[in-house]
């Protein structure tokens, strides 16, 4: 491990020294939009890209996931997997392209996941530059449909339907760099719609208003009782409803998350929305529905795994300070099936989930070097216990 | 007409996609190459133009001897921008500065030819958004596999950007169709298999950018079509399909300024072989007409039509090319 954490500087020089093909990959593979359920295009280039990039095997499993496999020198270990999700939350109506200054690269969905999908793409020629070998075959994965209504489906398709052993696995977030999830919260995402019957049944003499009736809904969940212990939380997130600033709403939509350590306190807290759901639409007569989006379940690595252990000193030695906190995204998926896995950032951004996000380019090559020697970790056996 | 031309020498830039091959062909002729980009306030796009170009055709494949920028005198930060990501940055007036400075897209060209080394120039615009390797390897494709072709030009989809993050799926074109093909139609019918005239993508051999005239400001794209085609035939012409091209919208007064210029190159041209005649000389200035405080008021440009004689003309360009007077 020494070994490795002394290689960690050179690592950052030489992947600096590959700026341009680095950038290049962002930008040919992040300027084609992927809203979630549309990531086609995205998915032909970056398979095209590996390719190019002499990738040994290029591939889709059955739910259209790319991957690209680099094979490793001892056939008998178990592949590391690399995964960047694909979808950004942007449609193809957004324009996608991106500026590039000094100093960072500016655009649409950059933050999310665009980085990250480029960097996956560039791994490969990273790894050739570095002249790294790896025993287990490196599997690196595109995901669909992460993000928001995707539920995690792409992953959770590849890992159910991936036949052997999986040794450990990294996770590749475009920011915030100094991000290490090794843990998942439980959690349930959902949705709730009122609508109110514009033209059938009786004339009501104060119409009920969709917008207030989510609103008491909003105030009926912040007045449930939260406990510290198992820690959780409510986030209301996400609210949309009426058409004109003078006509009463007859749609309007709440979008949430429920968050716990525990899985159990996730489905009690989720019932108690659905008990008020069904009260307040019993009580206004009004169409009031509870939908649930996405769910993942609780999951962690012990703080002194040795996965956490050696990601940590990875990055201490890049002069980098690992911030953790609970991440509900593909790192659950691992988890939940007992596959050690990280989540790590690869540089710093600005205007996170917005059109004009930024992300910085100096920093980009610490954050790379930090997966690589995680990735490096993994087949030096950290996983193996 | 010349109908064969369309069909012979129309190619798509997925044709030229084998890079390794086009890096080995270029070996073999012993050619190199140069690739100008010119510029005035080109900061968005630059960086990326750049960096994409440099990291597909210089370093992974080696087709691209160098990158150079040749800047009308920008206010934004494009020159910087574009030492950073690792071009040869000149200022147009720093090149052959004894020459009276004139400003203009020709003019970039024009001194492009002084400055860069390369057997083969590729001219590009660095306004492109969707900026793709293929923009470049797609125009130097038909020169090195073809050996009676000398000049690439580009066409490809339209889509423009409108607004802040909007982008309309056609559009553009609108001084081709309303100014240039109607002439092209008139005069030069073989020429108006040229899709898009008009196209800032172009690349030929030095051999033949040298001999020509270039006009400083936006007539350059058709007197370049003009001259070759006068000189050396349309067979020596080629085009190649870019696929889509995303660029800045102009209003419609801006684009009457370049029609302007457009048309005052095409007449001096097509006077020059004897095809028609003028009574009375044209006039320099384009003549719009603005609303100042509910005041209509003429809004006037003067477009003097200067151009720069073809460059082998020049004594010291002769002497830092080996070449001699044609």
């Amino acid at each position: 491990m020494e070994e490795l954490l002394n290689r960690m500087p050179e690592f950052e020089k030489k992947i600096k020294s590959m700026m341009e093909t680095i950038i290049t990959n962002i930008v040919l593979l992040g300027q084609i939009p992927a809203p979630t359920f549309k990531e086609k295009a995205r998915v032909t280039a970056f398979l095209e890209r590996l390719a190019e990039f002499q990738v040994d095997e290029c591939t889709t499993d059955g739910y259209r996931n790319p991957i690209g496999i680099i094979r490793g020198t001892s056939p008998n270990r178990p592949p590391i997997f690399v995964v960047a999700h694909m979808d950004t939350p942007f449609g193809y109506d957004v324009d996608h392209n991106f500026t590039i200054r000094e100093n960072a690269i500016y655009g649409a969905g950059l933050l999310d996941n665009s980085v990250g999908v480029g960097v996956l793409a560039s791994l490969p020629a990273i790894f050739r530059h570095l002249g790294l070998e790896f025993e287990s075959d490196i599997v690196l994965a595109g995901v669909i449909q992460s993000i928001g209504k995707g539920n995690l489906r792409g992953i959770r398709h590849l890992l159910k339907t991936w036949s052997t052993p999986i040794r450990g696995a990294v996770c590749i977030e475009s920011g915030e760099l100094g991000r290490l999830n090794y843990y998942s919260d439980g959690m349930i995402r959902g949705e709730i719609k009122c609508s109110i019957n514009r033209s059938g049944g009786r004339r009501q003499r104060f119409q009920p208003n969709a917008i207030l009736v989510i609103n008491e809904v909003i105030n009926q969940i912040l007045e449930l009782r939260l406990p510290l212990k198992p820690r959780s939380k409510i986030i209301i997130g996400k609210i949309f409803g009426g058409l004109k600033h003078g006509q009463i709403a007859h749609e309007a939509t709440l979008g949430f998350e429920i968050h716990s350590d525990s899985d159990e306190m996730v489905k009690s807290l989720y019932n108690d929305i659905s008990d008020i759901v069904n009260g307040l639409g019993h009580e206004y007569e009004v169409r009031l529905e509870l939908k649930t989006i996405s769910n993942v379940r609780a999951s962690r690595l012990r703080f002194n795994h040795p996965l956490v252990k050696s990601t940590i000193a990875i990055m201490r030695r890049l002069g980098l300070k690992p911030i953790s906190e609970p991440s509900e995204s593909e790192l659950s998926i691992f988890l939940s099936r007992k596959i050690p896995a990280v989540t790590l950032g690869i540089s710093y951004g600005e205007s996170y989930q917005q059109r004009s996000s930024v992300i910085k380019i100096e920093p980009m090559f610490r954050g790379i070097a930090q997966i690589v020697g995680v990735i490096a970790a993994i087949d030096s056996g950290v996983c193996d216990e | 007409m010349n109908r064969d031309w369309l069909k012979k020498n129309t190619f798509h830039c997925s044709a030229f996609g084998d890079l390794k091959r086009l890096v080995e062909l270029k070996s073999k002729k012993g050619l190199t190459i140069s690739l100008c980009l010119p510029t005035l306030n080109e900061e968005k796009t630059i960086g990326k133009e750049l960096v994409i170009l440099k990291s597909e055709l210089m370093t992974r494949y080696p087709l691209l001897d160098e990158i150079v920028v040749v800047d009308s005198g920008s206010t934004d930060d494009t020159r910087s921008i574009a030492r950073t990501f690792g071009a040869d940055v000149y200022k147009a007036d720093d090149i052959l500065p004894h020459l009276e400075p004139y400003k203009g897209k020709g003019e970039n060209l024009w001194k492009a030819l002084y400055i860069t080394k390369g057997d083969i120039i590729v001219y590009l615009d660095a306004d492109i958004k969707n900026i793709h390797h293929r923009f470049v390897y797609g125009l130097i494709g038909p020169l090195l596999l073809h050996d009676h072709i000398k000049y690439v030009k580009a066409f490809y989809d339209r889509p423009i950007a409108i607004g802040k993050n909007k982008i309309r799926p056609t559009g553009g074109g609108r001084v081709t169709e309303l100014v240039i093909r109607p002439l092209f139609s008139l005069f030069f019918p073989d020429l108006t298999q040229i899709l898009q005239p008009l196209s800032g993508e172009y690349a030929g051999f030095r051999d033949v950018f040298e001999r020509i005239p270039f006009p400083i400001g936006y007539g350059i794209e058709t007197s370049m079509i003009l001259d070759i085609y006068h000189k050396w035939g349309l067979d020596v012409i080629a085009q190649v399909d870019l696929e889509k091209r995303i660029h800045r919208n102009q209003d419609t007064k801006a684009l009457g300024k370049m029609a302007f210029a457009i048309l005052k190159t095409f007449f001096s041209r097509t006077v020059n072989l004897g095809l028609i005649n003028f009574n009375t000389p044209l006039h320099d200035t384009m003549i719009q007409y603005k609303l100042v405080k509910s005041e209509i008021q003429p809004d006037l440009l003067t477009i003097e039509g200067l151009e720069r004689p073809p460059i082998i003309e020049l004594p010291e360009y002769r002497q830092r090319f080996n070449r001699k007077a044609s």
